[in-house]
């Protein structure tokens, strides 16, 4: 794979984990939201990872010189579907969004789970951070084997 | 000649002491053979060391620090060249103010 | 001649070290991927490949499986801690092995210089 390769993997890491908190996000903003413009309740949106397959080491046959393919290793978020809870109700004949009966459709959202999905996220992200900066320091040390000691 | 083995490198950059033949014949410490072997050494190092370069800023796959390494063998072949050149001019001069 | 690990030997160690870095990296960049499972290489049969060879063999690093981590819910068992400690781990095994190499150059300078 070779150091730069390295530096993919852990950086395609961090790009899923940023888009996965990015879903979170939307997710906790949205936890009271009765009407979107497709008509009831948001639905809960979730995030699937997927990794990419192949030999670890013998990517030096497929590369020469193209960065454009993912090393194998890398992650990156394949789809983020609909969470299929079904919404909770709520008496509440006053509000504009109830139903005939009176009850009102809520996304299935707890505050409390996003917030453990979040801090799952940064810390994944803090994760291969760390091994950004170990893959820079073994790139530095290898070129300092040229200076003088 | 064969008797001063700087094709030891990379283990061994110096020539074994006692493979240095400086008896009385013909076959004795031969200021040009070792100066040869000295350069060709230097040659074959810097060639590697400059294909793994080529391979390794093409993007390819080069482990990298098996690159920093064959450029340091191939600067210190130089170095150990340019000694050993030096040594034997010296030599030289010094014999040439020899009178007779 | 007996020495300390020569430069090619150094040169093996430092390779194995990189292809355990390269394993460490999938597990960490994979640790919320759902069903994967925490790769690994034997870093010390590669090693005594490495000396035994005097490190002249391109090595074949072979990266496989991990036994006894529990596996979570998703089916991944990536441990956050246990990478940490493997990476940190083998940053400084680099560290140590470029000085040593470092060391081994500085020493036939010298020798070169003071001929």
């Amino acid at each position: 794979m070779g150091m730069f390769s390295m530096m993919q993997v852990s950086a395609s890491a961090l790009a899923a984990e940023r888009q996965r908190a990015e879903v979170t996000a939307v997710n906790l903003a949205n936890a009271e939201t009765t009407h979107t413009d497709q008509g009831g309740p948001y639905v809960r949106k979730e995030v699937v990872f997927s990794a990419t397959h192949g030999s670890l080491f013998h990517a030096a046959f497929n590369s020469a010189g193209s960065m454009a393919q993912a090393p194998a290793g890398s992650v990156r978020l394949t789809d983020v579907v609909d969470d299929p809870t079904p919404a909770v109700r709520r008496y509440e004949p006053g509000n504009p969004d109830a139903d005939a009966t009176g009850y009102v459709s809520y996304p299935a959202i707890n505050p409390v789970t996003e917030m453990v999905d979040l801090m799952g996220s940064v810390r994944s992200y803090q994760l291969n951070a760390s091994a950004i900066s170990a893959e820079k320091q073994m790139i530095e040390q290898s070129i300092s084997i040229l200076k003088p000691s | 000649m064969s008797n001063v083995s700087l094709g030891a490198i990379p283990n061994s950059y110096l020539p074994e002491p006692s493979s240095i033949d400086a008896g009385g014949d013909g076959d004795g410490l031969n200021f040009g053979s070792v100066l040869k072997n000295a350069i060709h050494n230097v040659d074959q190092m810097n060639s590697s060391a400059g294909a793994q370069v080529n391979s390794l800023l093409q993007g390819g796959g080069g482990d990298m620090t098996s690159v920093m390494i064959a450029v340091e063998k191939a600067d210190v072949s130089f170095q150990l060249m340019m000694q050993v050149r030096n040594k034997i001019v010296s030599a030289y001069q010094d014999i040439e103010k020899m009178q007779f | 001649m007996a020495s300390p690990p020569g430069i090619d030997v150094l040169q093996g160690y430092l390779k194995v070290l990189t292809d355990r870095q390269q394993v460490i990296v999938s597990n960490m960049a994979n640790v919320d991927t759902p069903g994967y499972h925490t790769k690994d290489i034997d870093f010390q049969t590669a090693m005594r490949q490495v000396i035994s060879s005097g490190g002249d063999v391109q090595l074949q690093p072979a990266s496989m499986e991990l036994q006894g981590l529990p596996e979570r819910p998703d089916g991944n068992n990536v441990n956050i801690d246990r990478e940490s400690l493997m990476l940190s781990q083998a940053q400084l095994q680099f560290q140590l092995g470029v000085q040593l190499v470092k060391g081994q150059f500085s020493q036939i300078i010298t020798a070169i210089k003071e001929a």
